[in-house]
């Protein structure tokens, strides 16, 4: 037997002892353990049930600012990453420029938005401010990369032939990389929003704004019967956000029309 | 209209004034590939329609880039328009009197006939209306002129991605004329269209070239030598094997000198 098929064999066990190893440090192979956990997701969840309607008026205030805090964030995001994203285009700009210019988009990404969020609360204080520019910058890091992918995706050929006219790299990004491009940055700003949605609903966690300050109340006060209202008014917002996001895709995406 | 070929019978090439095009022992290669051209002097006259017939992967569309100024060769001089071309970064202008229509086109799908049309103008605009898409009216008018001409004044705001492939042509020509070029560098030129709208597009082509347009286009397709060439070149990987005055040559010879 040669060494690679020797290779190919033990591989697999390997990945077992490591599963087992780490399945055990992280506490899940202890049976008492387990058996305690069974018991309370069984208490909490009747304690859940039925959902507590008497703070419907304050979860919907709160879910309203949660949104607000993800629509400012995607703009604030998308404001700041579209033009650094177009200086990280290769097609545009030379290897210092653009390799620094992603440089400072990945580290941005290394930070969770929660981190992000702590960072503005400790330096705007608590509230709604703090979580809009932490979702922002998070948004940034990662829409300026699929930005600038997005941009280098634009044909070679169509950036020749415009280029050729004789025009300035601004001009040739006004009339050729955005109006080819404008498409995929609609679809990546919608899924964006989506994804803010859902990231500002815990940015209350950390006193940034939004319906997880009261989720994370409701927790801390065993007050499972509120929190499973504001869960269920969650659920039902980003169900109609992923909807209308899709009606708006095959409005404004008609090549992604005819095409399905 | 001229007579096609009228000028190709006149007599040899230098009797014609300048060059529009001279290139001597051109050399290139893609960064690790093989030479893409050994060698090549073309000489082009102005007034004039060469045709640069050659196999797939003989070099002709990386001839025109060099010509273009989109790639900058390994060896040997270019000169374009009596000037010496030395192609410059990406921040670099080129010269709008070059008109470049690649083999694929490269319109901006997303943006409308006209404003494909006027794309051709940017390099003699501004920064600050480029942007703003303030296009004068003149230009307008000049631009739906030579749309009218090429008979698709009908689809002024229809997107590009609409058009068919004969439609999408007349839109590349007219944005090449909007350069008001004195060179046309055509790749591929009538490739994908049917008999008759090759001939009523030549006919439109040689009509510009009556006013004093130099043209150097590539095909396949023989009869359009026979019909509209005044000098024709072949390319055989990289080298160029015929040049000679379309008069002198005859589809049997062009024929074994491609493909051999
Ligand atoms: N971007 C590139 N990188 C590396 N090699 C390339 C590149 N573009 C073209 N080549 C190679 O250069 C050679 C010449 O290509 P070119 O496109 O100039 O040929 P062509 O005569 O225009 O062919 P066709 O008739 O198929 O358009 C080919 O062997 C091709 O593989
Ligand atoms: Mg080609």
């Amino acid at each position: 037997m040669n060494r690679s098929s020797l290779g190919a064999r033990l591989a697999p066990l390997l990945l077992v002892g490591l599963l087992a190893v780490s399945l055990a440090n992280v506490g899940l192979l202890d049976p008492q353990r387990l058996g305690r956990g069974v018991m309370n997701i069984g208490v909490f969840t009747s304690a859940m049930f039925p959902p507590n309607l008497g703070v419907l008026e304050t979860v919907a205030l709160a879910i309203l600012e949660t949104l607000q805090i993800a629509f400012v964030g995607t703009v604030v995001g998308a404001a700041l990453g579209l033009p650094l994203a177009l200086l990280a285009t290769q097609t545009l700009f030379g290897p210092w420029l653009t390799g620094g210019v992603r440089l400072v988009l990945a580290i941005v990404r290394t930070i969770p938005a929660l981190l992000w969020g702590i960072i503005f609360v400790v330096a705007l204080g608590l509230g709604p401010g703090a979580g809009s520019l932490g979702v922002g910058l998070y948004s940034l890091g990662y829409l300026g990369k699929l930005f600038y992918e997005i941009f280098e995706g634009v044909d070679a050929e169509v950036l020749e032939a415009v280029r050729s006219v004789g025009c300035s790299r601004v001009q040739l990004a006004r009339f050729a990389l955005l109006p080819e491009a404008a498409n995929n940055l609609l679809a990546q700003l919608l899924f964006m929003f989506e994804y803010n949605v859902r990231a500002s609903s815990i940015m209350g966690f950390v006193g940034a704004g939004g319906i997880g300050y009261y989720m994370l109340g409701y927790i801390q006060l065993l007050r499972y019967d509120a929190l499973l209202t504001s869960i269920l008014v969650t659920l039902v917002v980003v169900i109609a956000i992923d909807y209308g996001s899709a009606r708006l895709r095959r409005l404004y995406l008609p090549e992604t029309r005819r095409l399905s | 209209m001229a007579e096609p070929r009228a000028s190709g019978q006149d007599g040899p090439v230098s009797d014609q004034g300048s060059l529009a095009v001279e290139t001597r022992d051109l050399w290139f290669s893609f960064s690790g590939g093989g030479p893409v051209l050994r060698g090549v002097d073309l000489d082009a006259a102005r007034g004039q329609v060469t045709v640069v017939l050659g196999a797939s992967g003989s070099g002709k569309t990386t001839l025109l880039k060099l010509l273009k100024g989109l790639l900058a060769p390994q060896r040997g001089s270019i000169r374009v328009l009596g000037r010496t071309t030395s192609p410059g970064g990406r921040g670099i202008r080129l010269d709008a009197a070059v008109a470049y229509i690649p083999q694929n086109l490269g319109l901006v799908r997303n943006l409308t006939v006209l404003e494909n049309t006027l794309t051709g103008a940017l390099g003699r605009m501004g920064a600050l209306p480029a942007l703003l898409m303030a296009f004068p009216p003149e230009w307008i008018k000049e631009a739906t002129g030579f749309l009218e001409r090429l008979g698709i004044a009908h689809k002024l705001e229809e997107k590009v991605y609409n058009l068919s492939g004969g439609e999408r042509q007349r839109v590349a020509i007219a944005r090449a004329l909007m350069q008001r070029p004195q060179l046309l560098l055509a790749d591929e030129f009538v490739s994908q269209l049917d008999p008759v709208t090759t001939v009523s597009i030549m006919d439109s082509v040689r009509e510009t070239v009556v006013t004093g347009l130099t043209v150097i286009m590539t095909t396949h397709e023989l009869d359009v030598v026979a019909r509209y060439a005044d000098h024709v070149a072949v390319l055989r990987d990289g080298q160029k094997v015929l040049d000679l005055p379309a008069a002198e040559v005859n589809p049997r010879l062009l024929s074994q000198v491609i493909k051999v």
